[in-house]
């Protein structure tokens, strides 16, 4: 509980007063002579029993009284009566605002979304706390935004829904820095999310630096979790996974893979799924029985007149979560799926160009240039998908133009040299090879995302029968995306780069490992990455909202809207789904796809995170029209008649009756003879 | 005629004279020396007649009663009745407690010395004979009955003077005054009994076994009974016991309990015993109270 006036209750000791009074009574006592001594000592020989109970009951009741005036008098808060943090009225309140899609969920009662109903709890919240600054943090890219009052969370464009799922880690580093820079007095943090685990990743390693600067800050801090982690009940999410352009006779058709997936199993439903492509819609049943259904390879002619680049859009109808039922596509002519070998050693360069000429499916058109690492610099990369480089890692021009490659988003795997040298490139370094007497097999890879994940039907990929006969440390940050026996990498993700940039700690050659022979694995690395660059490629882009829709704000080009919600603000523009069109290009934003997983991250978890900081969990429901802080004075001065009025009744004296039966009798007995 | 020098606080002469019409009576037969207005046990001269009885030689003749021997050829002697007088024997008890009033009433002790002068001058008024016994924790001061107007001014003296103080041995007392009083009397006692009724019980036995008419006025002060404190009190033993202190408010209850269960014990043992009990509060006129106590004794007296 909380008060708005707690200097009140430093009055508490007064709740001592009923007691001070009767010990003063008690002093202020008479002395009379008195002849009727036997009655007054077989009284005291009396139990008290109900007497002794009825005394203590009345000081009860009036302590409670007083105690309740003193409450009532501190303007008491609850915040859920379960929590019972203490503190008063905060100098500065920090909204972190969770507006991910899966925050637009509905409950089934209500029409508010999570989103609205945590926006109004903490306009109301903040109405009565009454903070003297109030800012709101909804985005780690752009600064706080200082509002000039709590009512202005709930009109407010940036405290809207959006397509970007929340990096919570980034949101509270924000306000971290906000707090710091601004030097806030008692400040209190609301958190208003739905617990999903993308947006908060509980195992991310920047919280315990959070958790460890909010201790060291000298103010106090406090933080109100504002929890909605209901399930979505028969929720589904659609997506668009794969778009290809394909040529039937003189008919361009569209051939789409759409899945469909909801957060548990339930009954057996035929999904309409309705394509809409230049205006003309079409709908497909697709039925869902498990957890996903995907509608593969779904063919949809395209108008002859329209040119081969366009947009459409995927939808289903309306449920639990309106913000996953719609999903926007681009299509364009498949570029040319260009690689660039740079190799060393002439047979890792052979099995690598090979690899990558031969395409994934018939209507492609792949091609690969092999290349010593001295004539890189005079390769063009403008039209290349990925870059396979085995040798030393590149320096001076050639790293140059390998990073303006990544940051346009290309891709590159790099492969070890023969003799290791210390150059350094994105942080890597190659450190020496390490010979496998018995060749080892990976243990354990990532099925779950990236260039090893599972194939569309769901089988994995045999990497655990390619057997390495000598692999190369590396130095350097990384997440393994393979790993040998000990804990060594066979291919790794660098971390927080452009682009994509992986590390293979072995190459094709015969000699090191059978990733060659046993070329499956190999194959899927390699046009996994092409895929990869070619989707940044294209005069048509399919983006996520958010950091990688920041082509979208490059400067010098003026995007058009084609398709989204309208009433964006430019600002905005990359964190909404929606399409894009500027000269010849076309960009369609969605939600990641983590977003559609639906997992929650345990309370436990969670709480967890706040470990040693002053933290409170509010549990919301969508749509609750309840407050979260409310004054609940009223509920004091009602204790405190309800305490006076038992005390009165306890004062009461007996009834008539039993005060006159002492004097029954006193006429003259009637002698009995 | 009774004349006092000086006028005692306990006589209202007007009072008296209005109570005058109604005669003092023994419940029981009394045995007394001289003709009086009180029943006897032995065959006397009044004109109401008793019985028959067998002549006897010696019997005077004159009570023969010649029609019955006419009728039957045998004499019989005709019986009448005796009235003779009575001894009232006043029991004043004078132990601490008696001083207590409250409130600007009178004190028990002056309630009792009306109550006891009353009765006393009644008695002498019709004949009989009057004494007097001032009894704590043993008999203070007594004076036999006798029939002369000049002993009334003795008692109404002992009166005056009695002083209350010390404890009260009433049952002990009582048990004593039980022997040493000679011949059947009225034993009139005027007290607040503080004693356990239990014990009291075998007193009153006692009186009666001896033949003795036994009243009693039942003392008590309406602050005794209501209790009705208001502050936290230090309550001083009148008769040289310790104090209690007690907050009025907390133990009421029990005292009004405690009092309930002796007043009912009292009427018990009084209903028992046979006496003529009578409790007083002593904000009633005492001679309403008096008056009570004579017509109720009128109506049940003539037993033999």
């Amino acid at each position: 509980m909380t008060f708005l006036q707690p200097l009140m209750l430093a009055a508490l000791p007064l709740v001592s007063l009923p007691i001070i009074i009767h010990l003063i009574n008690q002093r202020r006592f008479q002395t009379v002579q008195w002849a009727a001594m036997m009655f007054l000592l077989s009284a005291r020989a009396m139990s008290r029993g109900y007497s002794r109970l009825r005394n203590w009951l009345i000081m009860a009741m009036r302590m409670l009284a007083v105690a309740a005036v003193i409450f009532a008098i501190g303007r008491p808060l609850s915040r859920g009566w379960l929590a019972l943090a203490g503190g008063a009225r905060p100098d500065t309140a920090i909204v972190v605002l969770d507006r991910s899609p899966s925050m637009q969920q509905r409950s089934a009662a209500a029409a508010d979304t999570k989103l609205d109903t945590g926006r109004r709890q903490l306009v109301e919240s903040l109405a009565t706390l009454g903070a003297s600054r109030c800012v709101l943090v909804t985005d780690p890219a752009v600064k706080p935004l200082e509002l000039a009052s709590p009512a202005a969370l709930a009109d407010l464009p940036a405290a809207g829904p959006a397509a970007v799922p929340a990096d919570l880690p980034l949101l509270l580093q924000a306000a971290y820095d906000y707090v710091k820079e601004n030097a806030a007095g008692a400040t209190e943090v609301w958190i208003c999310s739905d617990q999903r685990s993308n947006d908060w990743a509980p195992e991310n390693g920047a919280w315990g630096g959070i958790r460890d600067a909010f201790t060291k800050l000298p103010q106090q801090v406090r933080f109100q979790l504002l929890s909605f982690r209901e399930p979505a009940e028969g929720n589904m999410a659609v997506r668009v996974t794969d778009t290809k352009l394909e040529k039937r006779g003189d008919i361009r058709a569209l051939v789409v893979t759409v899945a469909a997936t909801r957060q548990e199993d339930g009954e057996r439903v035929v999904l309409p799924v309705t394509f809409e492509i230049g205006g003309v819609s079409s709908t497909v049943q697709l039925e869902l029985t498990g957890r996903e259904a995907v509608l593969k390879n779904h063919v949809i002619p395209l108008d002859r007149a329209a040119g081969s680049r366009g947009w459409g859009k995927v939808s289903i109808p309306a449920d639990a979560n309106i913000a996953d039922n719609e999903f926007y596509f681009v299509f364009d002519e498949p570029v040319a799926r260009k690689t660039v070998v740079v190799a060393e050693d002439p047979a890792a360069r052979r099995w690598l160009a090979l690899l990558a000429e031969i395409p994934p499916e018939k209507d492609q058109r792949s091609a690969a240039e092999a290349v010593a690492p001295e004539a890189f610099v005079t390769t063009a990369l403008d039209e290349t998908a990925l870059v396979l480089w085995q040798g030393q890692f590149p320096a001076g021009r050639d790293a140059e133009a390998l990073t303006a490659f990544l940051a346009r988003g290309g891709q590159v795997v790099f492969f070890p040299p023969d003799v290791p040298t210390e150059t350094t490139f994105a942080g890597l370094t190659w450190r020496s090879w390490a010979n496998h007497p018995q060749p080892v097999k990976p243990v354990s890879w990532r099925t779950d995302q990236d260039l090893l994940s599972n194939t569309l039907a769901g089988g994995a990929l045999p990497v655990g029968e390619v057997q390495v006969f000598r692999s190369c440390a590396f130095a350097g940050d990384h997440v393994p995306l393979a790993s040998l026996p000990e804990a060594a990498p066979l291919l790794a993700r660098v971390a927080d780069t452009a682009g994509g940039v992986y590390v293979c700690t072995t190459t094709p050659n015969g000699r090191d490992s059978a990733l060659a022979s046993e070329g499956v694995v190999l194959y899927a690395i390699v046009q996994r990455a092409i895929d990869r660059g070619v989707a940044v490629l294209g005069k048509s882009r399919q983006v996520d909202a958010g950091p990688a829709a920041e082509v979208l704000t490059a400067k010098g080009i003026e995007w058009s809207r084609l398709a989204g919600p309208a009433d964006v603000l430019s600002t905005e523009i990359g964190r909404h789904a929606g399409v894009f069109a500027a000269d010849d290009r076309l960009v369609a934003v969605n939600r990641p796809a983590e977003e559609d997983a639906g997992r929650i991250a345990a309370d436990d978890r969670i709480d967890g995170l706040f470990r040693d900081l002053s933290y409170t969990r509010l549990t919301g429901t969508a749509g609750s029209t309840d407050s979260l802080v409310q004054e609940i004075w009223r509920a004091f001065l009602i204790a405190m008649v309800l305490a006076l009025i038992v005390e009165g009744l306890l004062c009461l004296p007996k009834s008539a009756g039993a005060e006159r039966s002492p004097f029954e009798g006193l006429r003259p007995v009637e002698a009995a003879a | 005629m009774i004349t006092d020098r000086q006028p005692r606080s306990f006589l209202e002469p007007a009072v008296l004279s209005r109570l005058a019409g109604v005669p003092l009576l023994a419940r029981k037969a009394m045995v007394g020396n001289v003709s009086g207005r009180h029943t006897s046990p032995h065959r006397g001269s009044s004109v109401e007649f008793a019985e028959y009885r067998k002549y006897v030689p010696g019997d005077d003749l004159r009570r023969l009663d010649w029609r019955a021997f006419g009728r039957s050829d045998r004499f019989y002697v005709k019986e009448y009745e005796a009235d003779t007088n009575l001894r009232l024997c006043l029991v004043l008890d004078t132990s601490g407690s008696m001083n207590f009033s409250a409130e600007g009433r009178l004190s028990k002790i002056d309630y009792a010395r009306r109550i006891c002068a009353g009765l006393g001058y009644l008695a002498s008024q019709q004949g009989d004979a009057v004494g007097i016994s001032c009894v704590a924790d043993g008999i203070v001061k007594t004076l036999p009955p006798r029939r002369s107007p000049a002993h009334l001014r003795l008692v109404f003296d002992i009166l005056e003077e009695a002083k209350p103080a010390g404890p009260t041995r009433l049952p002990e007392v009582l048990h004593e005054l039980a022997e040493t009083i000679r011949q059947r009397a009225l034993v009139v006692i005027v007290s607040d009994l503080f004693v356990e009724p239990a014990v009291l019980a075998s007193s009153f036995g006692h009186l009666r076994f001896r033949h003795h008419d036994v009243a009693v006025f039942h003392l008590l002060d309406p602050l005794e009974i209501g209790f009705k404190f208001q502050r936290p009190t230090r309550f001083l033993d009148m008769e040289g016991g310790g104090s209690i202190f007690a907050d009025p408010v907390d133990i009421a209850d029990r005292y009004h309990q405690a009092v309930n269960r002796y007043l009912e014990a009292m009427k018990k043992v009084a209903l028992e015993s046979g006496i003529d009990y009578g409790r007083v509060l002593t904000d009633e006129s005492y001679e309403q109270v008096l008056a009570r106590f004579l017509v109720g004794r009128a109506a049940g007296s003539g037993l033999r």
